[in-house]
């Protein structure tokens, strides 16, 4: 059995390196961050037997952060400020009225506008990463657990969702699945999302009915079936992702 | 233990009375069941239990319904939770959090329960109900029979003294059916629990109940033993309509009871049948057929005709290579290897009205192909599909279930009445195969019966192919010509629907099982087999 | 006389609540105009503090349990949604989705719509930063003024074609409000300060809005522009039988139902 860790633990600490990592503003240590990040979850999900949603959060991110970079490096290119420097090549450009001086549709690419389109991209991308490393490495299901029970219902909400999302997926599958068999062609995407949203619709009654039943609201105090305790591993980590902010600063600012 | 004192039911927006004086007492420790017609009001008897209705609902309720000495009128459902457990259908829809332990939890920690109380009456519930191993497990990962499980154990956990479910298997395969069935049985028999049950399939049920509720279409209830109720009911189970056919002084409720009052009637040597069939013309080929999913082989080499005129019914486990087979019939996917023809062309080269013509496949969820808002479009919409005259496929529909409502939303009809109109947008172009995957779920007698006679005379009186994925044996036996046996991607079984069945007493339907060693599958076939023996013999 | 729970509803204190919170978080999206220091992270923490501050003071009142299964159901359809979108632009068709549901059930459960359908996509697709907590807010007001949108004008009830190009609006403009806010928390801090388009630190006001106005101008072609015409397109196709299922999920679910206990029920014909 895998030793597992507060489920807070992980959110610190990837709230420790997001500071550091704005803090920084560098390329190479945001790369260092992601790729740190990327280990422990590689080694954490080695351990995982029953495959969520969750413990795949940060490659989907990873994706993800791929296509956010290229697209706000061709848009920073593209649409923006001159920036002075190195020429690497010439757009045409397209001239904005005087009021919006300043700003350049298309023009002179240089190398530093390049560069400055590139790193914030990978800023934000660096971002995403982090939290959805969190995310593959505790389940968020274990943290809205240890939600103090005064944002409890807004917690029942989020676990609802969260946990009927897969099975919405397979519904939306076996939907498509079934329209393909019958030879439906032509109705794309709304063909698919009008029987999902009533499928989804008739659950939500079904599971009010449920909760009812089950005394959800009844009781005007609520208790907790079981409460996670910090440890010494715990600390370990928080501390650790605690010491990259000063890191930055030292290293890198 | 629940007492219904003339109990009688409006809902809010209707003018209809659900029930009219509704007086009954089940006491403690008795398994009842509920039966009736589908819109009877079965759930809202069942709800009005734990104060569901009107407490959820609204509505009017005059009379009085007390549970253990404490009025519904007085007490929110919520408040009822520790003396009332309630399942319903589709145990999927009523969780609330991601992995069974969590989840048996939720009502105790919305109740207030103390973190001991908690620890202990988990574990005993995860091995009342065989979870254990399962504890940690994300809910969506799980079978639908073990899903009601969860369900039933998530009642359980709050320490009721009655269990109410609402047609816990209807949403279930069989096998999953039989898994919670035995776990009631059990609760029943070493808990003492008050169960309340409805159940369309009543030979599952029917044996272990001590009283039934049946409710007619005019809102009158009674409440009597099974041999009672039984008589009389238009619903029941093959074997009752077996010995209500063959006029015996009583009915029974299980095979061995059925089967010592028959013996009489199995000592004639019955007359084998001399059916010569016609060669029938072949619709669908299917050639050393192969199909992997990347390394999992899904069929193995198959090679089989279906002819027209012909009604197959194609059994097997989950995930025995049934979904794979229809998807290669039906042009979901080019085959790895072998080749399938459907009336002569290769089904993935078809497509629009053509296709529509030549196969016509029904999801086990028939509102899978539903998007629009009324009957009357969702008819239209068809006729444009199939290009067909305006109205003819409403036409079929009304042939089909003359009461159904053109304006309806075809969200709020029957289960029956959906079945009947996805059936109607599909047959009406006519389609040279016709395939359905597991269409009696949910079904109750009366929409079964009308099944089988759309599909009979489809395949009779059209001379078309159909083929169904089923695991139910009552529905094979009604009919089915022949029926195709596939496990692990082989077919290990192929013949005659009789020999087929018969030759394993697993899929025996009842009233084979009561005749046996009769080869005669259903009432029906039972009566005729027995007229014909006994006019063999009195002219001899 | 009694009747069934009613659809979420703010009470006097949480509009109190909420009024206040969204004056700080308005305050955050728009400190660069009047203050000379750098605020960004004092209102990074100031708007999170907001947000856990609204959503405890919203569950004090107890949501019942049909609000908070549609609220739970509904946030996990618009989830699914989102991947389905343009991908990289992420959060486009959350909004169409949105604004329809908030049409159907009121402002009040259309803003914790936005709030948990903003959160659960965020944890669930990749969108966790310091971005978050102005998301929350931004969907949270979409969905509150969707929601809020009149039923009828005069004695004419806005239904049908009315209704839809009514939605079509509101989606088009929230697509830019959107899009504006996030310009102007992002804008501090994204851009860094070394181009002419950068926030400038104790600069005047009028410099620093036109700074703005260019930077979010660059920004909406890129982003807003094809957001408002996805979300509107969306709403188009599939307000009329959306809006319809949404009703019938309103009507079968029985808010404010009377419940009535009698001893005996005079029978009818």
């Amino acid at each position: 059995m895998k030793k597992t860790f507060h489920p807070l633990t992980w959110w610190a600490g990837a709230i420790a390196a997001a500071i550091a990592v704005s803090l920084a503003d560098s390329i190479a240590f945001n790369l260092a961050v992601v790729g740190g990040m990327s280990f422990l979850v590689y080694r954490s999900n080695k351990f995982v037997i029953d495959k969520t949603s969750w413990s795949g959060g940060l490659w989907f991110a990873l994706k993800i952060s791929v296509i956010i970079i290229a697209i706000r490096t061709f848009i920073g290119i593209a649409i923006g400020v001159p920036v002075p420097g190195t020429t690497l090549f010439e757009l045409p450009i397209l001239h904005l009225p005087d009021w919006m001086a300043g700003i350049r549709v298309g023009g002179a690419i240089t190398q530093e506008r390049l560069f400055f389109a590139l790193s914030e991209g990978i800023q934000i991308a660096t971002l995403i990463c982090i939290f959805a490393a969190a995310t593959s490495l505790t389940s968020p299901h274990r943290l809205l657990r240890q939600m103090p029970v005064f944002i409890y219902e807004f917690g029942v909400a989020l676990v609802i969702a969260t946990s009927v999302l897969p099975q919405l997926v397979t519904s939306a599958s076996r939907i498509k699945t079934a329209q393909k068999m019958r030879g439906i062609e032509r109705r794309g995407w709304k063909g698919v999302a009008l029987p999902l949203l009533e499928e989804s619709l008739a659950r939500s009654l079904d599971l009010a009915a449920a909760m009812d039943s089950r005394g959800y609201g009844y009781s005007r105090q609520r208790s907790r079936y079981r409460r996670e305790k910090i440890a010494s591993s715990d600390l370990t980590v928080i501390a650790g992702a605690l010491a990259l902010i000063p890191l930055s600063l030292v290293v890198f600012a | 233990m629940i007492t219904f004192d003339n109990v009688s039911l409006i809902y809010p927006h209707s003018l209809r009375t659900i029930f009219e004086d509704l007086s009954f007492t089940i006491e403690e420790g008795e398994m009842v069941l509920v039966i009736g017609g589908t819109g009877s009001g079965k759930s809202s008897l069942l709800r009005l239990i734990n104060g569901l209705v009107p407490h959820h609902t609204g509505g009017i309720l005059a009379g009085d319904v007390t549970v253990d000495g404490i009025s519904t009128s007085l007490t929110k459902p919520g408040g009822l939770a520790h003396l009332i457990g309630i399942v319903g259908q589709n145990p999927a829809h009523g969780f609330v959090t991601d992995t069974v332990e969590e989840e048996l939890v939720f009502g105790m920690e919305a109740l207030n329960f103390a973190p001991d109380v908690m620890r202990k009456r988990v574990e005993e519930i995860l091995d009342l109900l065989s979870l254990a191993h399962l504890r940690n497990r994300s809910i969506s990962t799980l079978s639908g029979g073990e899903q009601q499980r969860v369900a039933i154990g998530s009642a359980l956990v709050l320490h009721p003294k009655v269990l109410v479910l609402d047609e816990p298997t209807s949403a279930l395969d069989p096998i999953a059916a039989e898994e919670v069935l035995s776990i009631l049985h059990r609760l029943v028999h070493d808990l003492g629990l008050t169960v309340v049950i409805s159940e369309h399939k009543l030979e599952r049920v029917i044996g272990f109940a001590d009283r039934i509720i049946s409710i007619s279409a005019d809102g009158k209830a009674e409440i009597d033993i099974p041999e009672e109720i039984l008589k009389r009911s238009p619903i029941a189970p093959p074997i009752v309509h077996l010995a209500r056919a063959l006029n015996l002084d009583s009915v029974g409720t299980s095979v061995r009871e059925v089967r010592r009052m028959t013996s009489h009637l199995r000592d004639f040597t019955p007359l084998a049948s001399a059916e010569q069939k016609d060669e029938l013309q072949t619709v669908v080929a299917i050639e050393k057929l192969s199909h992997h999913y990347g390394e999992k082989v899904a069929l193995r080499d198959i090679s089989i005709t279906f002819k027209a005129g012909e009604i197959t019914a194609v059994m097997g486990r989950n995930g025995a290579g049934k979904s794979t087979l229809f998807k290669s019939i039906v042009g979901f996917h080019n085959p790895t290897s072998g080749t399938v023809l459907v009336a002569g062309t290769r089904p993935s080269d078809l497509s629009g009205r053509e296709r529509l013509s030549t196969v016509g496949y029904i999801p086990q969820e028939p509102s899978d192909l539903l998007i629009h808002a009324s009957v009357e479009k969702e008819c239209s919409a068809s006729d444009q599909d199939n290009g067909l005259e305006d109205g003819s496929t409403f036409a079929f529909l009304k042939r089909l279930t003359p009461t159904i409502n053109g304006q309806a939303h075809p969200r709020d009809l029957s289960e029956g009445q959906r079945l009947s109109l996805v059936l109607a947008l599909i047959l009406c172009s006519a389609p040279d195969v016709l395939i359905m995957d597991e269409p009696t779920r949910g079904l109750d007698y009366q929409a079964k019966a009308l099944l089988v006679d759309t599909l009979i005379s489809y395949a009779r009186n059209l001379g078309k192919c159909v083929l169904i994925a089923t695991h139910d044996v009552e529905l094979v036996a009604e009919v089915a010509d022949r029926v195709v046996f596939v496990a692990d991607g082989d077919i290990v079984a192929d013949g005659p629907t009789i020999d087929v069945l018969l030759s394993s007493p697993a899929f025996a339907p009842q009233v084979a099982k009561v005749m046996s060693p009769a080869p005669w599958l259903t009432v029906k076939e039972a009566l005729r087999g027995i007229a014909s023996a006994t006019g063999a013999e009195s002219s001899e | 006389m009694k009747t069934t729970a009613d659809i979420y509803r703010l009470s006097l204190q949480s509009k109190v609540v909420l009024t206040f919170t969204s004056l700080i978080a308005l305050a955050g999206f728009l400190w660069p105009f009047f203050y000379t220091g750098n605020l960004h992270w004092i209102f990074l923490i100031a708007i999170a503090a907001c947000v856990l501050l609204l959503i405890s003071e919203v569950g004090i009142g107890s949501i019942d349990a049909k609000s908070i299964a549609l609220l739970g159901v509904m946030s996990a359809f618009i989830t699914l949604l989102r991947p389905l979108g343009a991908g990289a632009a992420g959060l486009e068709p959350i909004w169409f989705a949105l604004i329809i549901a908030a049409r159907v059930f009121g402002p009040s459960w259309g803003f914790l719509l936005g709030v948990t359908s903003m959160t659960t996509s965020a944890l669930l697709t990749g969108g966790v930063g310091p971005w978050l907590s102005y998301q929350i807010f931004a969907a949270g007001w979409i969905g509150l003024l969707a929601g809020a949108l009149p039923h009828r004008i005069g004695n004419r009830l806005i239904r049908g074609v009315s209704e839809k190009f009514m939605l079509i609006v509101a989606g088009i403009v929230a697509a830019f409000i959107f899009g504006l806010l996030m310009d102007l928390q992002f804008w501090p801090w994204v851009l860094g300060s070394s181009t002419q388009l950068s926030y400038i630190p104790g600069g005047s006001l009028s410099a620093n809005f036109s700074r703005f106005i260019t930077f979010h101008f660059a920004s909406s072609m890129a982003w807003d522009i094809p957001r408002a015409i996805l979300t509107s397109a969306l709403i188009a196709l599939t307000a009329t039988p959306f809006l319809q299922a949404l009703r019938r999920t309103h009507f079968k679910a029985a808010f404010v139902a009377p419940i009535e206990f009698r001893k005996r029920v005079e029978v009818r014909g």
